[in-house]
């Protein structure tokens, strides 16, 4: 029996997010989603979960997730090194940073789990696709944000960039990861568009040699996709 | 004011020549004044009385209600119908208002108004009175999330607007903090639910102490009726509020609340869709802050039609076909047509083209949205086919499959005119088109091409 905590599904739960979680039940025999809400103690603090996983949220959300995942800094550090499975998807990665700052200078301290800090720009949405790669698998999606994550993750990314951005417009790397802890701007339903990381991720939780949910139809959309973000003339911005 | 007078003659000069060489007039001769005069808006004469309009949906449906019921109370009317709800086509409506003393022509001003917009709107355009009509989720790319969305509208509210707010949406009628407000909704429906079963609801924690809320009844999404069962708080009461739809004699039932007394009064109904009774009710209170009489109202309404531009119905050889809008990249308004679809009476086949014309030409289209709309209710015992076309085809295929569409009620093709294929064009079934705001004309051609191969069929067989 798997178990995947979702943290705060009541507010992070933007761009179709949710759904990987979904996509994953529906592909693996038995699998107990436990669904945490911000009124609730998480259950990682008292028993083993396969996956914590986080979607994208409004930039209040994440304010009230960070003052409620505070007292809990040093348990998540612990759990990180030694290697629980974070899946981290969006402006979620920025609860988890050293801080997030706003246009006007003020900031927001995070849980400084992660060195990276972000900064915000509210009148300029960031939009982009994503091809990226982790180990021999590729990677197709897609960013949508305002914020956007400075700091060295030379040694420490998700995915390498082979088109777009990584953390910010200048970084050849995406995403951050420590041990098991995968946190990524590349959002959206990225487990349902990539099914080789789907496995890679199921990999980390110890299930193998799994059929995944429709995955004959799902690698057909990725690999058309990835055709598309490979073709030279398609704009990335 | 040199350069003030010299954007406003350019502006009209444009304006001029682009009548003559039979363009319409849009926002252009307006994003040229402003070019030239960058607080253009503050300076050029406006009516004394200003209406905006704003909100996701329904800002062009409120809009037009309103110009057409204040033309037929002998109002003079100035709108920006004719150009766009930016900066740029509220400037050009003010140009076409003007005299050449910059001296407007008119008692009253109905305004869209782009939400994004507003910062570049409200410094200088200070509505006496602002209609939102709901605020939801849109184009994750454009519009990120209705909290972004208020929070822009928030930031530059005029403090003497006075607001007119949807008390059943929780987002938008929190606008404004200290503006004087009024508030619309419509009560409990027997089709209302005590759950959402949509994927989206933007508002499920309490605005002041992020408890879970709980909603007395929920329509769709976030629209409904709710209260926090820590700390009390609730939806706000509105003064305006429909009470009773009367969809077998066509009219609803407005309770209107003014300083303790109920006056109570029917309209006409001018659509079955609660989208369009939201709309109605908005107009309903406006008309009545501005002292309209409640009869002339009533009047009014006994004679409007709703321009259906975004549907179309017709009948060829039997076969009924339908064309529905549906803002693609939005996942509500796809959700709220697919509802609206499964509930219509019939066995129907569904053509889906809400691919995004632009993105398919030059780049690869963000598809996220699919995951957030709700898909599963094309699901339905009288919807016998799904038929998908354009370049997303394989991406509608797989989210219809995850939505547990039976595989053999779907068919997918990059080719437009190939989903014609799949079609029974059986009598018994009803064909519906829903097609993305900019896939129009593609949509028509479609159509048009269906017809024909009706026409063959039943040629065939006589």
């Amino acid at each position: 029996m798997l178990k995947i905590e979702v943290l705060f599904p009541e507010i992070c739960n933007l761009f179709g997010n949710p759904f990987n979680v979904k996509y994953l039940k529906n592909s693996v025999k038995d699998v107990e989603v436990i669904n945490t809400q911000l009124t609730d103690t998480p259950k990682f603090l008292s028993e083993k979960v396969d996956m914590i996983y986080m979607s994208p949220m409004t930039e209040s959300s994440q304010e009230l997730v960070i003052e409620k995942l505070k007292p809990y800094k040093e348990n998540i550090k612990k759990l990180v090194q030694e290697g629980q499975l974070f899946l981290i998807i969006g402006n979620a990665l920025e609860v988890f940073g050293k801080y997030i700052e706003n246009e006007d200078g003020t900031k927001i301290d995070g849980l400084g789990i992660t060195n990276l800090y972000a900064k915000r720009d509210m009148m300029h949405r960031f939009n982009s696709l994503f091809l990226g790669k982790i180990e021999d698998i590729k990677i197709v999606g897609f960013k949508s944000q305002f914020a956007m994550s400075y700091g060295d993750n030379s040694n420490n990314y998700v995915f390498d960039v082979i088109k777009g951005n990584g953390i910010n417009k200048e970084s050849k790397y995406e995403g951050i990861r420590i041990n098991n802890f995968i946190g990524t701007y590349v959002l959206g339903p990225l487990l349902i568009l990539n099914p080789y990381f789907t496995k890679y991720i199921l990999k980390i939780m110890g299930v193998e040699n799994v059929k995944l949910q429709y995955e004959k139809e799902a690698i057909e959309c990725y690999e058309k996709r990835l055709k598309e973000f490979e073709n030279a003339d398609t704009k990335y911005d | 004011m040199l350069k003030f007078y010299i954007a406003l003659y350019t502006a009209k000069i444009v304006r001029i020549m682009l009548k003559i060489l039979g363009r319409k007039a849009s926002f252009f001769p307006g994003r040229v004044a402003i070019t030239i005069c960058k607080d253009f808006l503050g300076k050029v004469d406006k009516p004394k009385q200003i209406i905006g309009v704003t909100g996701t949906n329904g800002k062009t449906t409120v809009c037009n209600l309103i110009i057409d019921a204040l033309k037929q109370n002998n109002y003079k009317v100035l709108d920006n119908s004719f150009g766009s709800n930016i900066d740029a086509g509220i400037a050009a409506s003010f140009i076409a208002g003007v005299n050449i003393i910059n001296k407007t022509k008119y008692d009253i001003t109905v305004l869209e108004i782009d939400e994004r917009s507003s910062p570049k709107i409200f410094p200088y355009v200070k509505p006496t009175y602002l209609i939102c009509t709901n605020l939801f989720r849109d184009s994750i790319r454009r519009n990120a999330h209705p909290e972004f969305i208020l929070n822009i509208l928030n930031k530059n509210l005029p403090e003497q607007t006075k607001l007119i707010l949807n008390a059943d949406d929780l987002i938008s009628s929190s606008l404004g903090s200290t503006n004087e407000k009024i508030y619309f909704a419509i009560d409990k429906l027997d089709t209302d639910k005590e759950q959402c079963d949509n994927i989206i609801n933007d508002v499920r924690i309490c605005p002041k102490c992020h408890s879970l809320l709980k909603y007395n009844y929920v329509r769709y999404h976030h629209i409904g009726n709710a209260y926090c069962p820590n700390c009390g708080f609730k939806s706000p009461k509105p003064n305006y509020e429909v009470t009773k739809i009367d969809y077998k004699n066509n009219n609803i039932t407005v309770s209107i609340s003014t300083k303790g007394t109920k006056l109570i009064s029917k309209y006409r109904l001018i659509s079955n869709s609660i989208f369009n009774i939201y709309n109605m009710i908005a107009v309903i209170s406006l008309l009545s802050e501005l002292g309209i009489d409640i009869e002339k109202i009533q009047n009014f309404f006994e004679k409007e039609k709703i321009i259906e531009s975004r549907y179309n119905k017709e009948e060829v050889d039997g076969i009924k076909i339908i064309s529905h809008m549906a803002k693609g990249q939005n996942p509500i308004a796809c959700s709220c047509v697919f509802d609206y679809i499964r509930n219509e009476k019939g066995k129907k086949e569904i053509i889906l083209l809400l691919f995004d014309l632009f993105d398919s030409k030059e780049s690869s289209e963000n598809i996220t949205w699919l995951y957030d709309c709700d898909f599963k209710f094309l699901n339905s015992d009288d919807i016998d086919k799904v038929i998908i076309g354009g370049p997303r085809a394989e991406d509608f295929y797989l989210r219809l499959l995850l939505a547990n569409v039976p595989k053999e009620k779907l068919a997918f093709t990059e080719e437009i005119d190939n989903t014609i294929n799949y079609l029974s064009l059986d009598k018994s079934k009803d064909i519906y088109i829903l097609f993305e705001l900019y896939d129009e004309e593609i949509a028509k051609n479609l159509r048009r091409k269906i017809e024909i191969k009706i026409k063959e069929k039943e040629g065939g067989v006589s």
